[in-house]
């Protein structure tokens, strides 16, 4: 007789069952390996820059203690919120990724390949542009509403009699994307040049001008968001097996889908919103979670979470230090990194199933 | 039998060859009027006149000759270049959303074209195209060798996804030299929205030899292309040496866009959209769409260039955006269509 062995695992649960996690052992470490890295990677990136700082007085500077006045200012005025701002970005992308490949059901699809990093661009140039009166804590909800109505435009575009298709949504993406990049170019050259320079700085997908008010905002959104996705988790693993094998199992599909879409592009809005657009972590961290380390969804989207905070603090100390003192804005390493692990999964994609 | 066989063909040969006198009037109307309408617009005589007999101690003749005719020059040759590189492409990948811009070719070229002049400092006008060239092609070189990788090979849907990925890939590296070459990169950054203002039109000096001989092979290639648009096996059957005839179109296609790139920047959409409008009026023969597409083409980019000189006076919009306005939503649309 063959017994395999389940793998070793914890389960966490909640009383009423509402979340039940389990947590396979594997998971469990490389969670704690993507967590331990992130922690060295903030460091150095706290430590690095124009100014050093030796590691020692990092720690001794965010303990609370005064070293010198400067020391103080560079790492809690700057460095800090930046590499906070850098990890919640990379989140919160990740995690928009996941949720929009699952909600998909297409491995291709990333915020930044399917328009809605474009319709939240599209937003926030205009808000910065036309209406700069109003102050930056608009942003995030003009970028949300930007965001939706260019998911919305993709989702019904892509809707034909034959159902919905992974592969022309993401064709789709790239024809709205293009329209919707046409008319923010047409705004930064017909802006007045402040404030189109303005826009420009934040379209690059860099994290320089990352403050504490941007750390609360997203902070703020992600205390609502990540907790609604772990809720989620269960009905999301459900749809893995399709729409319909999904009905089966009790899970009200229509309503998950549409709920994990709004997630999806709230993720991707708010995040956009504060640092620009960055392109292609919402397709790699998934992968990248599942590869690491076989997981229940719910796990899973820890180490997607996990993944994503540590890509984007690297691409952002990367961008930072590699070519100092020209910074390269984080959103162009993660597409540099993006990009070839798109072509590889697209050559190992499944047959598209309509074309 | 045989009168109903060849009335079809022959219907169409002659609503093709009626269309073609009206297309070239409106060629020359709109060429005529981009040339008059601008900053300070000039009556449609006066523009006669300084093409005609021109006096170089006449300012408005002046402003015809040296600053607007050489642009009006540039959007006629780009256009038709552009739209026949495209309807040639649709033809040999059978793909209709094949485009110069959509798998890649434009941004290759374009990335070359910047690799040369901001790092290692290439700025002879003459190597412009041999530089636009090589990058073009590398680029659809990779593009199709991803597409092919693709389970299900080379279709539509992975052609596109891999020229959008090659494009987004050469995007970031040209941002990256941007930034990191500031002071020489100034220069650039207009012709990268692919604009038709202030080019130098020497450059036309090098290209438009180049581009005339493409022009040439594409249209006498054409019907050729006919019958590999029914696909490889019928046209081997029917005698065609496929890779031959694949490869010499390549290279039509590489030339017209390259040189097309280097005079006015990486133009969109332009080679997916007239080749299907040209369809609708002539039908599915390669022999009347290339040359067609080249005249509307032409027609096509005059035009828009016309509205994104005057749109918005006194600044102008690229004329790279107006093109992905417009074209974006027809690749939408026969997105669309293919589902069905």
């Amino acid at each position: 007789m063959n017994t395999v062995a389940p793998p070793r695992q914890l389960v966490l649960r909640t009383p009423r069952q509402l979340i039940a996690l389990r947590l396979p052992l594997r998971g469990l470490v490389v969670a704690g390996l993507l967590l331990l890295a992130l922690l060295l990677v903030s460091a150095i990136s706290l430590a690095t820059g124009s100014y050093g700082v030796a590691l020692g007085e990092v720690w001794e500077t965010l303990r609370g203690i005064t070293i010198s006045r400067v020391i103080d200012n560079v790492i809690w005025e700057f460095r800090f919120p930046r590499t906070l701002c850098a990890a919640l970005v990379g989140a919160m992308m990740a995690l928009s990724g996941a949720v929009l490949q699952n909600a998909t059901r297409n491995s291709l699809a990333d915020p930044s390949l399917v328009g809605v990093s474009q319709g939240a661009a599209l937003a926030v140039v205009t808000l910065t542009i036309l209406f700069p009166e109003l102050g930056s804590g608009w942003r995030p909800w003009i970028a949300f509403a930007g965001s939706i109505l260019v998911a919305m435009a993709i989702r019904t575009l892509s809707q034909t009699h034959h159902g919905p298709s992974t592969i022309r949504f993401v064709l789709m993406g790239i024809g709205l994307s293009a329209f919707i990049s046409s008319i923010t170019s047409i705004l930064l050259t017909y802006g007045e040049i402040d404030r189109a320079m303005a826009a420009l700085a934040w379209l690059a997908g860099s994290i320089n001008a990352a403050s504490w008010g941007d750390v609360w905002t997203l902070l703020g959104w992600a205390a609502v968001l990540f907790p609604l996705l772990l809720l989620l988790s269960r009905s999301m693993s459900a749809l893995r097996f399709g729409g319909i094998t999904a009905i089966g199992l009790g899970a009200p599909v229509t309503l998950v889908r549409n709920v994990q879409l709004a997630i999806a592009v709230g993720l991707a809005a708010i995040a956009t919103s504060v640092v620009g657009p960055l392109g292609f972590v919402g397709l790699v961290a998934p992968h990248a979670a599942r590869r690491l380390a076989p997981a229940g969804m719910g796990l899973h989207l820890v180490l997607v979470a996990l993944f994503g905070a540590l890509l984007v603090a690297l691409a952002d100390l990367v961008g930072r230090a590699a070519f100092a003192p020209i910074q390269v804005p984080a959103g162009i390493l993660t597409a540099l990194i993006g990009v070839p692990i798109f072509v590889l999964l697209l050559i190992r994609s499944q047959p598209a199933s309509s074309s | 039998m045989s009168e109903i066989t060849a009335s079809e063909p022959v219907r169409h040969r002659i609503r093709a060859w009626s269309g073609v006198l009206p297309l070239l009037a409106m060629l020359a109307g709109a060429f005529l009027f981009h040339i008059a309408v601008g900053a300070k617009p000039l009556p449609v005589t006066t523009v006669f006149d300084a093409l005609i007999s021109f006096d170089p101690t006449n300012f408005d003749h002046v402003i015809v000759q040296n600053l607007r005719l050489p642009r009006a020059v540039l959007a006629l040759v780009v256009g038709a270049a552009l739209s026949l590189a495209g309807a040639l492409m649709q033809g040999v990948t059978r793909n209709p959303l094949a485009d110069p811009g959509l798998l890649g070719l434009t941004t290759g070229a374009a990335f070359a074209v910047v690799l040369a002049q901001t790092v290692f400092g290439v700025a002879a006008l003459a190597a412009m195209p041999w530089i636009a060239m090589s990058g073009a092609l590398g680029a659809a070189v990779i593009v199709f060798f991803i597409s092919r990788l693709v389970p299900g090979g080379a279709t539509p849907l992975s052609m596109t996804l891999a020229g959008a990925a090659v494009s987004a890939f050469l995007g970031t590296i040209i941002s990256i030299i941007h930034l990191l070459n500031q002071d020489t990169f100034e220069n650039l950054r207009v012709w990268l929205t692919g604009s038709l203002a202030g080019r130098d039109i020497t450059l036309l000096w090098y290209t438009g030899p180049w581009m005339l001989i493409a022009f040439v092979a594409g249209v006498l290639l054409a019907p050729r292309v006919t019958v590999l648009a029914m696909g490889d096996e019928v046209a081997q059957g029917l005698g065609v040496k496929t890779g031959w005839l694949k490869a010499q179109l390549l290279a039509v296609v590489v030339v017209l866009t390259a040189c097309s790139v280097a005079l006015a920047g990486p133009l969109g959409f332009i080679g997916l959209v007239i080749p299907h409008v040209v369809r609708l009026y002539v039908g599915s023969d390669y022999r009347w769409i290339v040359p067609y597409s080249a005249l509307v083409g032409a027609a096509y980019l005059i035009s828009v260039d016309i509205v994104a000189r005057i749109a918005i006076p006194p600044r102008e919009i690229s004329t790279g955006i107006i093109t992905a306005l417009v074209g974006a939503p027809l690749f939408v649309h026969l997105v669309r269509r293919r589902a069905r």
